[in-house]
């Protein structure tokens, strides 16, 4: 009896994870071990599996325009990091201190662009930014008697910086909100008693209290950041001009899967795809010791 | 009653942010609608023509002969967009409840996976995926898109919903087994009509996803039968960027219904998600 039991129980976890585990297994680590090996092979379009050991990292590291690729990858991590956390946390703090109805109807509306087709958000912001006349913008700087200007060829950087972070912001406006709401009352109306002005009870009672949230979105997003071209690749595609916002990860894909004869190169575009790899498993690791720790020690608190 | 200055500016930011983010998609509205075909004038529904009979550009015979009937390829997202959400549920709703349940050798050695995994941006699997595709034969197929996106939205959809198991207490689900029923019924019974918030959220999330879908769908598919409304817009875009505005505008709005209703329906979940995915 008690066997059956037991084997019941296997029968019964057996069914339920084995279609989650075979996913994960075929479609997720697979693949991640697949690029690792197509790396070492000058894998092209002839498909053909050669293995030639470490000679595409050795062009990587040669290579004259790899310093553009990283340079790129660092000014669009960094650039666009900086405009998640810190506008995120402005729409936080904002959307907390007004009326609720108000701050609600705020954060839905931020939170849209996440679930907008990327297609249609890319093509809108791409009007707006025209460097044509018919661009919006340009649209109202000639209304203003102004001369139109090349939004994308001059400001490329800003310009992928906001495309971005009006999506990347939510993330962070999400999360921060959700902490800020959870600060015990008490705490702000003590410190209003005591005199303090709404600055300081921002800067002294609130950062404080969501810094490990603060921690978090920057470490996620910076993960997330080094690995996504969508909006780059539906907007400048690496342009203007030679590789002026080519991140690694988008050469990597014009290697691949790029509209040139110089496409097709899977092995020397899984090498940027490996860096990258390594580089988001040592830091997911990395985050997950940090936060899991820091969950074991919060005690709750009773008072 | 006096009024603080601070209030008063507080307002008015919070209702500048508040527009800023709208502008976008009042201008794809008012495009959608306008006479010109690159700037908003006036007010007509010819842009909209192509609801009539999925036909683009009917009157000119050369253009209408370049792309798909639009009926064909919103079947195609309708496929893609279901597959993945019908897919992400079934899974991630089973493996999320054994997780959560049981405790079984290797428990924390998935669940450590499964939100490292979540972690890595699918983007760089890509030409992997390509490849493996490729020899199971599933290239310039929906199948073969439907289960890479599945694929990727599973790790969320198991973490978002082990928490709302997680948070539904052991004694319902013991006063039931005490009950007679069996594990299989317990779950089937009692804990799946708990968490249909939970699941309502996970299939929210996973639709839109396959709705918006770009990249996969783009590397993956070559023939314009099997393209989705994201490559058809796109396409436009390339060829028509510059002369004819209004109708990928049009397009986009007709491809933004179904996100907009579901939004205005499921915010709220959506959020859930979004924290949910990200509770350490």
């Amino acid at each position: 009896m008690a066997f059956g039991r037991r084997w019941v129980r296997i029968a019964v976890l057996a069914l339920m994870l084995v279609p989650a585990t075979i996913v994960i297994v075929l479609f997720m680590l697979i693949p991640a071990v697949l690029t690792v090996l197509i790396s070492l092979t000058n894998l092209d379009y002839r498909f053909i599996w050669e293995w030639i050991g470490l000679a595409n990292y050795q062009k990587f590291i040669t290579d004259i325009n790899t310093p553009i690729f990283v340079k790129n990858t660092i000014i669009f991590v960094t650039g666009t990091l900086t405009f998640n956390v810190l506008v995120g946390l402005f729409l936080a703090l904002v959307s907390t201190h007004v009326h609720d109805t108000l701050g609600t109807l705020m954060r839905a509306l931020w939170y849209l662009p996440r679930v907008m087709p990327s297609v249609i958000y890319a093509f809108i912001m791409m009007w707006i930014f025209s460097p044509m006349d018919t661009g919006f913008l340009n649209t109202i700087l000639r209304g203003l008697g102004e001369r139109p200007v090349a939004w994308t060829f001059h400001y490329y950087w800003p310009f992928l910086i906001i495309v971005n972070g009006f999506i990347g912001c939510s993330f962070g406006m999400v999360i921060f909100s959700s902490a800020i709401k959870s600060i015990p009352q008490d705490y702000i109306i003590a410190a209003k008693v005591d005199g303090a002005s709404q600055l300081t009870i921002v800067r002294r009672i609130i950062l404080p209290l969501i810094k490990w949230q603060i921690a978090f979105v920057v470490a996620y997003q910076t993960l997330s950041l080094l690995a996504s071209f969508e909006y780059i690749l539906l907007t400048l595609d690496g342009g203007p001009g030679y590789y002026s916002t080519e991140v690694m990860i988008l050469q990597a894909y014009h290697l691949a899967f790029g509209q040139y004869l110089a496409s097709m190169r899977y092995g020397y575009a899984t090498v940027f795809v490996t860096i990258l790899l390594v580089i988001g498993l040592i830091l997911s690791v990395v985050y997950w010791k940090v936060f899991r720790l820091r969950e074991l020690m919060a005690e709750p608190k009773m008072e | 009653m006096r009024l603080k200055l601070s209030t008063v500016l507080l307002y008015f930011t919070a209702i500048v942010l508040t527009l800023i983010i709208i502008v976008p998609l009042a201008l794809l509205i008012g495009l959608a609608f306008s006479k010109s075909q690159v700037t908003i004038e006036g007010f007509t529904l010819d842009n909209f023509n192509f609801i009539r009979n999925g036909i683009l550009f009917q009157e000119n015979p050369v253009y209408s002969k370049l792309y798909p009937n639009v009926y064909t390829v919103t079947v195609n997202t309708m496929i893609l967009a279901f597959g993945n959400m019908l897919l992400v549920v079934l899974i991630s709703s089973m493996a999320a409840y054994v997780i959560s349940r049981y405790s079984f050798r290797g428990r924390s050695t998935l669940l450590g996976t499964f939100l490292v995994i979540h972690g890595v941006p699918a983007s760089v699997l890509l030409i992997a995926l390509y490849f493996l595709l490729r020899q199971l034969n599933l290239l310039n197929t929906l199948a073969g898109v439907i289960l890479v996106r599945m694929s990727v939205d599973l790790p969320l959809g198991v973490w978002v919903l082990k928490g709302f198991y997680d948070s539904i207490p052991w004694d319902i689900e013991i006063a039931s087994l005490v009950d007679g029923t069996s594990r299989l019924g317990a779950f089937y019974r009692v804990m799946l009509p708990l968490v249909t918030p939970g699941i309502f959220a996970v299939a929210l999330f996973s639709f839109l996803s396959g709705w918006g879908e770009y990249i996969f769908v783009y590397t993956f598919i070559q023939s314009q039968t099997n393209w989705t409304l994201s490559l058809l817009i796109r396409s436009l875009v390339g060829e028509m960027g510059g002369i004819n505005l209004a109708l990928i505008a049009a397009l986009s709005v007709f491809y933004l219904i179904p996100v907009i209703v579901l939004y205005v329906v499921g915010e709220k979940y959506l959020v859930r998600v979004t924290i949910g995915g990200v509770k350490g």
